[in-house]
């Protein structure tokens, strides 16, 4: 069973995500902002990190490229999830590290391949 | 010498006798000579020719009269009692024969012919003929109270004296016509100076005639004017003429002037009271005959004027023509500048008006920058007079240190081409105003005399612009907020109806699906709306921005026809794509390319029921450039012309009604249409009634970074 960290500060999001993808079978851990998301990412052994790109503390971009700077989670892969009409958003989540991006708010399907196929990649 | 004459009885002439009338003679040559005109001639020879040592006691000159052949007298000497101008009638005395053959003829008795007109030297008679140019004029008339009195010297000396008399009168005919001539030079040269001089034209006109009366030694006369509007002719100038006929109007072919203002040429009326085309206007005045000449600005007529003589002897010739023609340029030239003059002064007037009432403060220098002139805009935006103003250095006088330097650029600069610039300015109780200003050179014949600035001033432009931005900004902090505050709450809707959605038939309550399926929808609806709201209001701020990118086309419409699907099945329709093999990689705006096309596809599903969608793309040339072509064909209900008119425009679906039967905000195609032309493509649309509708997007396969829109 794939573990996933889910680095997001809206309570709503995060309940409605993180019980969508458990009821697709994925274990998921939670984390209300970048600092908290990093330091569990470092602290965990997950397969994949859900990012929101706009975070207290610690932004997502920041949170990726601390994550992509330390041995532990270098490799782990991360989606960035970004606000629909922030087209910019993207380029820079990909800068700072991220695998793949996808926009809110989510379509479960889409986002599941796009999990999917990154789960795949790295097995 | 007669040998009659008391002075010497010997008919011998002693040496003596001799040398005195050598003397005698000699005076008389002199006096000839010295004499001014034909009057001191004539008196130089009876003079000369009385002389003691000569002894011609009685003696005249006679001129002839052409017209009616009488011989008037000029001079003489020793007749007592004769009237100043005896006037000797044709056929009478004896002096008429030298005029009719012009010969010296000599009566040596008087009393045996008939035709002798008895006086008091009743002797004998020489008459000695004048003659200039070959014409005989007059008789010198030469007598003595006794009979056979002259002799063969005595016709010599006469001879002599006639003809240097006779030389003498030539020349001075010469010189009276050349002084003529040089008279109306000299009323020509003072008609212009008046030209000049005085600008009021019936002035001027005045002027003109009085001259022109006075050269032509005519009673008088009018000039009028040609007025082009009333096709009229009016009297600006009247000259004796009997009364002032100024203000006096004739029509085209009315009276003298009317007629030459028709012919365009000059006229003399012989008698006028006889003459048909007279004018009853002037029937109550003594007019004899009449001369007119049109006045003429090339062929243009500008007027007329006519001289008269009230008296029944005078008439008009040839000569008199000639010295009206003369005149006629001046009169005309006279009108014509008057004309001008007004109009300039017209215009003068105009642009004054336009100064002293411009709602721009407006000031002229001279080449070394003192103020020169101000309008009364400038005196209320910076506090001076133009008292105070004028001749003041004008930087000194509105700026402050800090813009002195630049102000100075400024004004040299604007002596040589127009300068355009906003600054800061000083008024005379320091305030400082905020102004934009022009500075032109001001060029006169081709001369730079000085310059001219130009104040607006702009204090309450700024502040309103200021309080644009502020509001502007406000505005895009509030669609900001919006954006984020609006979306949260409604990815809760989504997210948690589609979650309640999936529990649902997870959990076997499925009956729960279709309202919690019109849950989800409508908050998609609802997001699409706000998105299409927020996109519109970035583009009209300027504030959307291209984000450049290379990607896939193929997969771009993979992704688009993936997120439509559902639409298209809601109205079951199918959905075909086209995709050409070549379509390649695009670099554009991604999200926007996206956003269109299912806008495009949106739109096309909503509009056709159980139908069919076609996605097609390709890649092409146009102008050399490389192009992808995306067309959304439908077979839904079509557009008529009028409706495709407004297509493109915010918030217009085709009609108001189809809004309340298909939603949406009519923000999509607007939207389309500024992200095609962000991207240097366009958008274009084929529809009829009942026959679907082809939308196509044309962009560069590359898009280039352009500024913002």
């Amino acid at each position: 069973m794939a573990r996933i960290l889910l680095v997001e500060d809206n309570e709503m999001n995060r309940d409605m995500l993180s019980r969508r993808l458990e009821r697709k079978g994925f274990e998921i851990t939670m984390a209300v902002d970048g600092r908290e998301g990093v330091e569990m990412a470092k602290a965990g052994d997950y397969d994949l990190i859900l990012m929101d790109m706009s975070l207290p503390e610690i932004d997502g971009w920041e949170a990726t490229r601390q994550l992509r700077a330390a041995p532990d989670t270098e490799r782990t892969p991360i989606i960035a999830l970004t606000a629909h009409a922030m087209a910019g958003d993207r380029e820079r989540a990909l800068e700072a590290g991220c695998d793949d991006y996808d926009t809110k708010p989510i379509e479960l399907d889409r986002l599941l391949s796009k999990i999917n196929a990154l789960l795949e990649k790295n097995t | 010498m007669p040998r009659s004459s008391t002075a010497r009885k010997s008919a011998e002439p002693d040496r003596s006798a001799a040398a005195h009338r050598q003397a005698a003679l000699l005076r008389l040559s002199t006096e000839i000579a010295a004499a001014h005109d034909e009057e001191g001639i004539y008196r130089s020879v009876v003079h000369g020719l009385h002389d003691e040592a000569l002894g011609y006691n009685f003696l005249g000159v006679f001129l002839l009269d052409p017209e009616s052949g009488d011989r008037v007298l000029q001079a003489s000497m020793g007749w007592p009692d004769v009237p100043d101008a005896w006037r000797v009638h044709r056929g009478e005395g004896l002096s008429e024969q030298a005029l009719l053959d012009g010969e010296l003829h000599y009566t040596a008795d008087v009393t045996r012919e008939s035709r002798y007109l008895p006086s008091l030297a009743s002797g004998s008679e020489v008459d000695v003929p004048l003659r200039v140019d070959g014409t005989t004029i007059g008789v010198l008339v030469v007598e003595s109270a006794e009979p056979n009195a002259f002799g063969g010297e005595d016709f010599e000396i006469l001879n002599a004296a006639a003809n240097q008399a006779s030389i003498a009168v030539g020349r001075a005919r010469l010189l009276a016509s050349e002084r003529r001539r040089a008279d109306e030079h000299k009323a020509l040269l003072d008609t212009m100076a008046d030209l000049s001089a005085e600008l009021e034209l019936s002035r001027v006109l005045q002027a003109v005639l009085v001259r022109a009366v006075s050269l032509l030694g005519v009673t008088g006369g009018e000039v009028a004017i040609w007025e082009e509007e009333a096709q009229e002719l009016v009297v600006l100038a009247s000259q004796n003429i009997g009364k002032d006929s100024t203000g006096t109007r004739l029509k085209p072919g009315e009276g003298a002037m009317g007629t030459v203002a028709r012919t365009q040429e000059p006229i003399i009326i012989p008698s006028y009271a006889e003459w048909l085309g007279r004018s009853t206007k002037y029937s109550d005045l003594t007019i004899h005959s009449v001369m007119a000449a049109p006045l003429l600005i090339g062929r243009r007529l500008v007027g007329a004027i006519a001289t008269i003589h009230a008296d029944p002897e005078r008439e008009f010739g040839p000569e008199d023509m000639r010295l009206l023609n003369l005149f006629a340029p001046q009169a005309a030239i006279a009108i014509e500048n008057a004309r001008l003059y007004t109009e300039a002064q017209r215009q003068k007037q105009y642009f004054e008006e336009l100064l002293q009432n411009s709602p721009v403060a407006i000031v002229t220098l001279d080449r070394d920058y003192s103020i020169v002139s101000c309008n009364p805009n400038f005196e209320s935006l910076f506090g001076y007079s133009s008292d105070e103003a004028v001749g003041r250095n004008l930087d000194e006088l509105i700026t402050t240190e800090a813009t002195r330097t630049e102000a100075e650029q400024y004004t040299r600069e604007a002596l040589d081409r127009a300068v355009h610039g906003i600054g800061r300015r000083q008024r005379k109780d320091g305030t400082l105003v905020d102004v934009e200003v022009l500075g032109v050179p001001v060029i006169v014949d081709g001369e730079r005399v000085g310059l001219m600035g130009l104040y607006h001033d702009i204090t309450e432009l700024l502040r309103a612009r200021q309080e644009a931005e502020a509001a502007n900004s406000a505005k895009s902090q509030f669609l900001a907020s919006m954006s984020h505050e609006l979306r949260t709450p409604l990815n809760a809707i989504i997210g948690y109806s589609e979650m309640l959605q999936e529990e649902a038939e997870d959990l076997g309550h499925a009956e729960f699906g279709g309202d919690l399926q019109k849950i989800h929808t409508a908050g998609r609806h609802l997001l699409s709306l706000i998105n299409n709201v927020l996109d519109l209001s970035k583009i009209e701020a300027g504030r959307m921005e291209l984000y450049l990118e290379d990607f896939d086309a193929s997969t771009m419409i993979d992704d688009v026809v993936t997120t439509v699907r559902p639409l298209v099945d809601k109205n079951s329709n199918s959905l075909e794509v086209e995709q050409a093999d070549d379509l390649g990689s695009m670099h554009a705006d991604l999200t926007k390319v996206r956003q269109m096309l299912l806008n495009l596809l949106s739109n096309a599903c909503k509009f056709t029921e159980g139908g069919a969608i076609t996605l097609a793309a390709e890649r092409g040339k146009d102008n050399g450039r490389e192009i992808i072509t995306f067309s959304v064909r439908d077979t839904g209900i079509g557009m008529t012309p009028e409706q495709m008119e407004r297509l493109f425009e915010a918030f217009s679906q085709a009609e108001a009604s189809t809004t309340s039967k298909y939603g949406g905000t009519g923000l999509g195609l607007a939207i389309t249409r500024r992200f095609t032309n962000m991207m240097g493509g366009d958008v274009q649309v084929v529809s009829a009634p009942g026959e679907g509708s082809t939308f196509t997007i044309r962009l560069p396969a590359a898009v280039e970074a352009a500024p913002a829109t």
